[in-house]
């Protein structure tokens, strides 16, 4: 007897004890159930046990637990109880029935447990797993989400990610991420991005990946890695959108761009060359017109005819080069009317011996050693009348201002630039031109920088006239009394 | 008046200085014409004779457009030459050019005194020697 007392004692002091009748009615709490509920012992002795129910139990819930104790069953279980102040609290609950001779319960001792905490806790758990699979939820409806291990093997895919690269799942999970790798972008951009997240850092950036059929995606992107307890990435977490219209658009507007850039290049050069024919007219035509306005006058005021007769006899050389700069200038007019000409494949080799052809007897008189190397173009797409009044000018120079003091060596070569443009040279050992003296002037109309007698400053000038017309450049490097080489750039070859 | 000992034509235009030449000597004005077909010839004469100040013109008709070394190049190496010269020497561009551009270079150039637009009137040629 003594022993019951005892571990009733031991019961009411660590547990929460309450007994009611068969129907329910409170006859005995102990004091842990009055600090709980906080009710007075006085309050809660023969009232129904439901004063402390919190009404968050289905009725189910409720009815299953009376038919278990109901039955002569101990019930077991969580409940959520209201204290009187309505706070609530949970606890763990163990319900055993004290039968009668006739096996029915005549009372019930309810042994509870104060579980709040812990509630408290798994219920924040709850929210707080549902709040992730919220987002995760909202992520992979709005993202294009990929998950790798550390070494970029995918081990997850969303939706959009089977979209936008058209791959399965299936097709993914196990691959290594370079699957879409579009080879765009070049081996350092990568290199730093990978460095970047083995780090542990968050990478942010725009890349152009590769679909299964082969078509092109940009995205921006987000690689997010994750760490384990040691700090060290365990997976990436890589967040995309969809870009590609937005680079479209880029792209356009750089395209734009680079052709209103030309354009405007292109407007300039004409611009340059108005005012270049504004010169030619106002000089090179006037000069000649005054000379014979002058001769004209002196003429009329001479007395002497002999006088009169010597110059009059000038005038007639004055008329003929006037004719002369004029047909020049309509022939450079003429070029730069000429922009739409029709272009054609010209093999530089066959161009070279026709031009060549014409310049035998000088080359074999000069013993001039002409050196050709056209392995890196061997053709240009350009109009085949100006190839060769280029070509015919720039060798017509380099033997004309050859050096008194050695035989001629004309060097011809082509280059192919990264734009695919192609150069070419004409380089020789000859008088060479004082180019700090005479930068601005070498490409201008009636320009001579040598004493000789064949010089008439047209050459160049139609030769730079015709490689402007097709868009194209000309300049001269040269060293006085070592040589001098001229390049033309020909626009980018893109047939 | 005392006539003017030397002009200088710096000039590649044949005819032009044929007839300057003899409008020049019809005035009686000046003792002797020199010509220079470039600038280069004219600045190396200049550079020679630096010292010798008797040599050197009084005045230069200069034309722009020459060969070798034009007008303008022509100035630039008079000017740096100007102050180790002891002798004034006045200079005109002569030049066939209309164009606006010469005209207001040629103004900012404290060597030039005048551009004259040829083609040049006797008149006018006697008019610069006497207001020399």
């Amino acid at each position: 007897m003594e022993k019951i007392t005892d571990y009733k004692y031991a019961l009411d002091e660590s547990s929460i004890v309450a007994i009611t009748d068969q129907k329910g009615i409170i006859n005995y709490v102990n004091d842990n159930f009055c600090n709980i509920s906080k009710y007075t012992a006085e309050e809660l002795i023969g009232q129904d046990h439901r004063i402390i129910n919190s009404g968050y139990h289905s009725k189910a819930f409720i009815k299953e637990l009376w038919t278990t104790i109901a039955n002569g069953k101990v019930w077991k279980g969580e409940l959520k109880n209201k204290a009187k102040d309505g706070t609530v609290y949970w606890v763990d609950t163990t319900i055993v029935p004290f039968l009668n001779e006739n096996n029915k319960p005549y009372q019930y001792v309810a042994i509870r447990s104060d579980i709040t905490d812990r509630k408290k806790g798994e219920e924040e758990l709850k929210k707080i797993l549902k709040e992730i699979s919220d987002y995760k939820y909202a992520l992979d409806e709005s993202a294009i989400v990929a998950i790798t291990d550390q070494k970029g093997i995918i081990t997850h895919v969303n939706d959009n990610f089977c979209k936008i690269s058209k791959y399965s799942t299936k097709e993914l999970i196990g691959q290594d991420h370079r699957i879409i790798n579009s080879g765009y972008h070049s081996k350092e951009f990568i290199k730093e991005l990978w460095t970047t997240i083995a780090k542990g850092r968050v990478w942010k950036g725009e890349l152009k990946n590769r679909a299964k059929d082969g078509s092109t995606y940009w995205v921006d992107t987000t690689i997010v890695p994750f760490l384990n307890h040691a700090g060290k990435p365990y997976q990436y977490v890589a967040i995309r959108s969809d870009i590609t219209e937005r680079k479209k658009g880029e792209e356009q507007i750089k395209k734009s761009n680079e052709k209103a850039i030309e354009h405007a290049h292109i407007l300039e050069l004409k611009n340059t060359q108005l005012v270049d024919f504004c010169n030619i007219v106002s000089h090179n035509l006037r000069a000649p017109l005054v000379n014979i306005s002058m001769l004209v006058d002196y003429v009329e005021q001479s007395q002497d005819e002999d006088e009169r007769n010597e110059v009059l006899g000038k005038i007639k050389p004055v008329v003929n080069h006037l004719m002369d700069v004029f047909n020049e200038l309509v022939e450079s007019i003429q070029v730069k009317q000429d922009t739409e000409m029709k272009s054609d494949h010209i093999i530089l080799k066959d161009c070279l011996e026709k031009v060549l052809i014409g310049f035998e007897t000088q080359i074999q008189e000069y013993d001039a050693d002409i050196q050709i190397d056209l392995n890196q173009a061997s053709t240009i797409y350009f109009p085949q009348k100006y190839m060769e009044s280029i070509l015919t000018n720039l060798i017509s120079n380099a033997l004309k201002y050859k050096s008194p003091d050695r035989k001629p060596i004309i060097k011809i070569a082509t280059k192919k630039e990264a734009n695919n443009a192609v150069i070419l040279s004409v380089a020789d050992n000859g008088l060479g031109i004082d180019l700090v003296l005479h930068k601005d002037q070498i490409f201008k109309i009636r320009k001579t920088f040598h004493r000789h007698p064949d010089a008439k400053g047209f050459g160049l000038f139609m030769t730079k006239t015709q490689v402007e017309a097709m868009n194209g450049k000309i300049w001269a490097e040269s060293q006085p009394e070592q040589g001098s080489t001229f390049f033309v750039e020909f626009k980018p070859q893109n047939t | 008046m005392n006539p003017i000992k030397t002009l200088t034509l710096i000039d590649d235009d044949n005819i032009f200085v044929f007839l300057t030449k003899k409008v020049v000597e019809q005035t009686n004005l000046v003792d002797l014409i020199k010509v220079f077909g470039n600038g280069l010839d004219a600045i190396n004469f200049i550079k020679e004779n630096k010292d010798n100040v008797d040599a050197l013109p009084e005045i230069i008709l200069l034309d722009l457009s020459m060969p070798i070394m034009n007008g303008w190049q022509f100035l630039e190496e008079f000017t740096k030459l100007n102050p180790l010269i002891g002798k004034k020497i006045t200079i005109y561009i002569c030049s066939s050019s209309i164009s606006h551009d010469d005209i207001t270079r040629a103004k900012s150039i404290n060597e030039v005194s005048d551009y004259i637009i040829k083609p040049i009137t006797k008149d006018k040629l006697i008019d610069l020697i006497k207001t020399l």
